[in-house]
Protein backbone atom coordinates (compact mmCIF):
# COMPACT_ATOMS: atom_id res chain seq x y z
CA UNK A 1 0.00 0.00 0.00
CA UNK A 2 1.41 3.42 -0.97
CA UNK A 3 2.31 5.70 1.71
CA UNK A 4 -0.54 8.23 1.70
CA UNK A 5 1.05 10.74 4.59
CA UNK A 6 0.48 14.12 3.76
CA UNK A 7 3.56 16.06 4.60
CA UNK A 8 2.26 19.93 6.55
CA UNK A 9 4.55 22.37 5.18
CA UNK A 10 5.80 24.37 8.67
CA UNK A 11 5.68 27.92 9.21
CA UNK A 12 8.89 27.63 11.75
CA UNK A 13 11.24 29.27 9.23
CA UNK A 14 9.60 32.27 7.76
CA UNK A 15 8.48 32.89 11.71
CA UNK A 16 12.02 32.86 12.53
CA UNK A 17 13.08 34.97 9.44
CA UNK A 18 10.12 37.45 10.94
CA UNK A 19 11.67 36.96 14.19
CA UNK A 20 15.64 38.04 13.23
CA UNK A 21 14.15 40.86 11.32
CA UNK A 22 11.82 42.07 13.57
CA UNK A 23 14.76 42.24 16.14
CA UNK A 24 17.33 43.60 14.13
CA UNK A 25 15.28 46.41 13.13
CA UNK A 26 14.15 47.03 16.35
CA UNK A 27 17.84 47.87 17.25
CA UNK A 28 16.60 51.53 16.30
CA UNK A 29 13.92 51.32 19.56
CA UNK A 30 16.51 51.07 22.51
CA UNK A 31 18.57 54.01 21.36
CA UNK A 32 15.55 56.43 21.11
CA UNK A 33 13.81 54.93 24.13
CA UNK A 34 16.33 53.70 26.49
CA UNK A 35 19.27 55.97 25.74
CA UNK A 36 20.91 54.84 28.64
CA UNK A 37 21.04 51.28 27.64
CA UNK A 38 24.71 50.57 25.11
CA UNK A 39 23.16 47.29 24.53
CA UNK A 40 20.14 46.75 22.76
CA UNK A 41 19.39 43.01 24.92
CA UNK A 42 15.62 43.58 23.69
CA UNK A 43 16.56 43.07 19.97
CA UNK A 44 19.42 40.75 20.16
CA UNK A 45 17.02 38.05 22.61
CA UNK A 46 14.55 38.68 19.62
CA UNK A 47 17.12 37.96 17.28
CA UNK A 48 18.56 34.94 18.82
CA UNK A 49 15.02 33.21 19.10
CA UNK A 50 14.35 34.27 15.71
CA UNK A 51 17.44 32.31 14.47
CA UNK A 52 16.33 29.18 16.91
CA UNK A 53 13.04 29.08 15.27
CA UNK A 54 14.89 28.85 11.94
CA UNK A 55 16.80 26.08 12.93
CA UNK A 56 13.63 24.22 14.36
CA UNK A 57 11.91 24.97 11.14
CA UNK A 58 15.13 23.42 9.46
CA UNK A 59 15.22 20.14 11.66
CA UNK A 60 11.18 20.01 10.79
CA UNK A 61 12.28 20.22 6.92
CA UNK A 62 15.26 17.86 7.30
CA UNK A 63 15.04 15.73 10.22
CA UNK A 64 11.48 15.22 10.29
CA UNK A 65 10.96 15.12 6.21
CA UNK A 66 8.40 12.61 6.30
CA UNK A 67 5.89 14.65 8.16
CA UNK A 68 7.36 17.93 7.09
CA UNK A 69 7.71 19.05 3.66
CA UNK A 70 9.20 22.32 2.53
CA UNK A 71 13.03 21.67 2.48
CA UNK A 72 14.27 24.15 -0.31
CA UNK A 73 11.85 26.93 1.30
CA UNK A 74 13.01 26.58 4.65
CA UNK A 75 17.10 26.35 3.43
CA UNK A 76 16.07 29.76 2.10
CA UNK A 77 14.33 31.24 4.78
CA UNK A 78 17.61 30.13 7.00
CA UNK A 79 19.86 31.47 3.99
CA UNK A 80 17.91 34.93 4.35
CA UNK A 81 18.36 35.28 8.38
CA UNK A 82 21.70 34.09 8.49
CA UNK A 83 22.19 36.80 6.12
CA UNK A 84 20.61 39.36 8.26
CA UNK A 85 22.44 38.66 11.17
CA UNK A 86 25.82 38.71 9.52
CA UNK A 87 25.13 42.08 7.57
CA UNK A 88 23.75 43.85 10.89
CA UNK A 89 26.20 42.79 13.44
CA UNK A 90 28.63 44.11 10.39
CA UNK A 91 26.46 46.91 10.35
CA UNK A 92 26.43 47.97 14.20
CA UNK A 93 30.03 47.13 14.60
CA UNK A 94 31.48 49.56 12.15
CA UNK A 95 29.15 52.43 13.54
CA UNK A 96 30.03 52.31 16.77
CA UNK A 97 31.50 56.08 16.19
CA UNK A 98 33.91 55.74 19.15
CA UNK A 99 35.29 59.25 20.01
CA UNK A 100 39.23 59.97 20.45
CA UNK A 101 39.88 60.73 23.96
CA UNK A 102 40.22 64.69 24.69
CA UNK A 103 42.39 64.55 27.41
CA UNK A 104 42.91 68.34 27.24
CA UNK A 105 39.76 69.83 26.66
CA UNK A 106 38.85 71.87 29.34
CA UNK A 107 37.65 70.53 32.73
CA UNK A 108 35.82 71.66 35.36
CA UNK A 109 37.06 74.34 37.04
CA UNK A 110 39.16 75.63 34.01
CA UNK A 111 38.05 78.21 31.86
CA UNK A 112 37.33 78.43 28.18
CA UNK A 113 38.42 79.41 25.31
CA UNK A 114 36.67 82.67 23.41
CA UNK A 115 35.30 82.49 20.41
CA UNK A 116 33.21 84.08 17.33
CA UNK A 117 31.57 82.01 15.02
CA UNK A 118 28.92 82.80 12.33
CA UNK A 119 25.11 81.57 13.43
CA UNK A 120 22.83 80.36 10.93
CA UNK A 121 21.43 83.82 9.77
CA UNK A 122 25.04 84.69 9.22
CA UNK A 123 25.57 86.80 12.07
CA UNK A 124 28.71 86.41 14.54
CA UNK A 125 28.37 85.21 17.60
CA UNK A 126 30.98 85.27 20.59
CA UNK A 127 30.98 83.64 23.70
CA UNK A 128 30.88 87.21 25.56
CA UNK A 129 27.85 88.28 23.84
CA UNK A 130 26.05 85.64 25.20
CA UNK A 131 25.84 86.79 28.21
CA UNK A 132 24.78 89.78 27.31
CA UNK A 133 21.77 88.54 25.77
CA UNK A 134 18.54 88.81 27.80
CA UNK A 135 16.88 85.86 28.38
CA UNK A 136 13.76 86.06 30.45
CA UNK A 137 14.28 90.25 31.23
CA UNK A 138 17.83 88.75 32.40
CA UNK A 139 21.16 88.09 31.09
CA UNK A 140 21.94 84.11 31.46
CA UNK A 141 24.20 83.07 34.38
CA UNK A 142 25.53 80.37 32.57
CA UNK A 143 26.01 79.10 29.05
CA UNK A 144 25.28 75.41 27.97
CA UNK A 145 27.91 74.36 25.16
CA UNK A 146 26.88 71.66 22.93
CA UNK A 147 29.39 70.13 20.28
CA UNK A 148 28.03 67.71 18.20
CA UNK A 149 28.84 65.63 15.31
CA UNK A 150 26.87 67.30 12.46
CA UNK A 151 25.72 65.71 9.30
CA UNK A 152 22.11 65.36 10.60
CA UNK B 1 20.76 78.95 27.70
CA UNK B 2 22.07 76.68 25.21
CA UNK B 3 24.13 77.12 22.32
CA UNK B 4 25.00 73.90 19.75
CA UNK B 5 28.52 74.12 17.52
CA UNK B 6 29.12 71.59 15.17
CA UNK B 7 30.88 71.47 11.69
CA UNK B 8 28.16 71.51 10.11
CA UNK B 9 27.10 75.17 7.41
CA UNK B 10 24.62 77.22 8.41
CA UNK B 11 22.12 76.12 6.09
CA UNK B 12 21.91 72.27 7.26
CA UNK B 13 22.19 73.52 11.04
CA UNK B 14 19.14 76.20 10.33
CA UNK B 15 17.10 73.30 8.63
CA UNK B 16 18.28 70.72 11.82
CA UNK B 17 16.89 73.77 13.90
CA UNK B 18 13.63 74.08 12.43
CA UNK B 19 12.81 70.78 11.69
CA UNK B 20 13.13 69.62 15.27
CA UNK B 21 11.86 72.95 16.78
CA UNK B 22 14.64 74.49 19.01
CA UNK B 23 14.83 77.70 19.83
CA UNK B 24 18.23 78.38 20.78
CA UNK B 25 21.38 79.49 18.17
CA UNK B 26 23.27 77.11 16.33
CA UNK B 27 26.97 77.80 15.24
CA UNK B 28 29.03 76.93 12.45
CA UNK B 29 32.65 76.13 12.66
CA UNK B 30 33.18 74.82 9.01
CA UNK B 31 36.99 74.65 9.62
CA UNK B 32 37.05 73.23 13.00
CA UNK B 33 39.06 76.35 14.61
CA UNK B 34 36.83 76.71 17.89
CA UNK B 35 36.63 72.66 17.62
CA UNK B 36 40.38 72.21 17.84
CA UNK B 37 40.63 75.04 20.63
CA UNK B 38 38.26 72.93 22.66
CA UNK B 39 40.67 70.23 21.99
CA UNK B 40 37.41 67.93 20.21
CA UNK B 41 38.61 67.44 16.89
CA UNK B 42 37.40 64.08 15.84
CA UNK B 43 39.86 62.90 12.91
CA UNK B 44 38.32 61.88 10.24
CA UNK B 45 35.10 61.02 12.26
CA UNK B 46 32.52 62.30 9.93
CA UNK B 47 31.42 60.30 6.91
CA UNK B 48 34.37 60.68 3.74
CA UNK B 49 36.78 61.28 6.39
CA UNK B 50 36.15 64.72 7.23
CA UNK B 51 37.01 66.12 10.88
CA UNK B 52 34.21 66.47 13.02
CA UNK B 53 33.75 67.51 16.71
CA UNK B 54 33.16 64.85 19.22
CA UNK B 55 30.47 65.40 21.30
CA UNK B 56 30.86 67.02 24.17
CA UNK B 57 28.81 69.49 26.47
CA UNK B 58 30.20 72.23 28.33
CA UNK B 59 28.43 74.98 31.56
CA UNK B 60 30.32 77.94 31.26
CA UNK B 61 29.41 80.51 33.84
CA UNK B 62 29.73 84.45 33.01
CA UNK B 63 33.53 84.28 34.28
CA UNK B 64 34.31 81.40 31.29
CA UNK B 65 35.08 78.86 33.84
CA UNK B 66 33.50 75.12 33.81
CA UNK B 67 30.74 74.09 35.59
CA UNK B 68 29.99 70.88 34.46
CA UNK B 69 30.68 68.87 31.78
CA UNK B 70 30.14 65.73 29.64
CA UNK B 71 31.52 63.74 26.84
CA UNK B 72 29.71 61.39 25.36
CA UNK B 73 32.08 57.99 24.85
CA UNK B 74 29.37 55.86 23.12
CA UNK B 75 26.86 58.34 21.40
CA UNK B 76 23.87 55.77 22.42
CA UNK B 77 24.40 57.06 25.90
CA UNK B 78 23.11 60.09 27.06
CA UNK B 79 23.81 62.98 29.92
CA UNK B 80 21.56 62.74 33.08
CA UNK B 81 19.52 65.72 32.95
CA UNK B 82 19.23 65.84 36.84
CA UNK B 83 23.70 66.22 37.18
CA UNK B 84 23.30 69.13 34.45
CA UNK B 85 20.20 71.27 36.16
CA UNK B 86 22.00 70.80 40.07
CA UNK B 87 25.45 72.00 38.44
CA UNK B 88 23.40 75.35 36.77
CA UNK B 89 21.50 75.50 40.11
CA UNK B 90 24.74 75.80 41.92
CA UNK B 91 25.62 78.81 39.77
CA UNK B 92 25.31 82.37 41.53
Amino acid sequence: MADTTIRERTLAPWLGLLLTVLGLSSNALPFTRFPEAPVPWISILVSLTGFLVVLFGLWRSFGQSTAYKGKLLSAVAAGFSLLFLAGSIAFFWSARHIPPESAAAPQVGQQVPDFTLPDTTGHPVSLAQLFSVSVLNRPPKAVLLIFYRGYW
Amino acid sequence: MPVAISVDAQDVSEKLRRKRGYTFLFLSDPKAEVIRRYQLLHLGGGPEGTDIARPAEFLIDRSGTVRWENFTEDIRVRPRADKLLAAARSIR
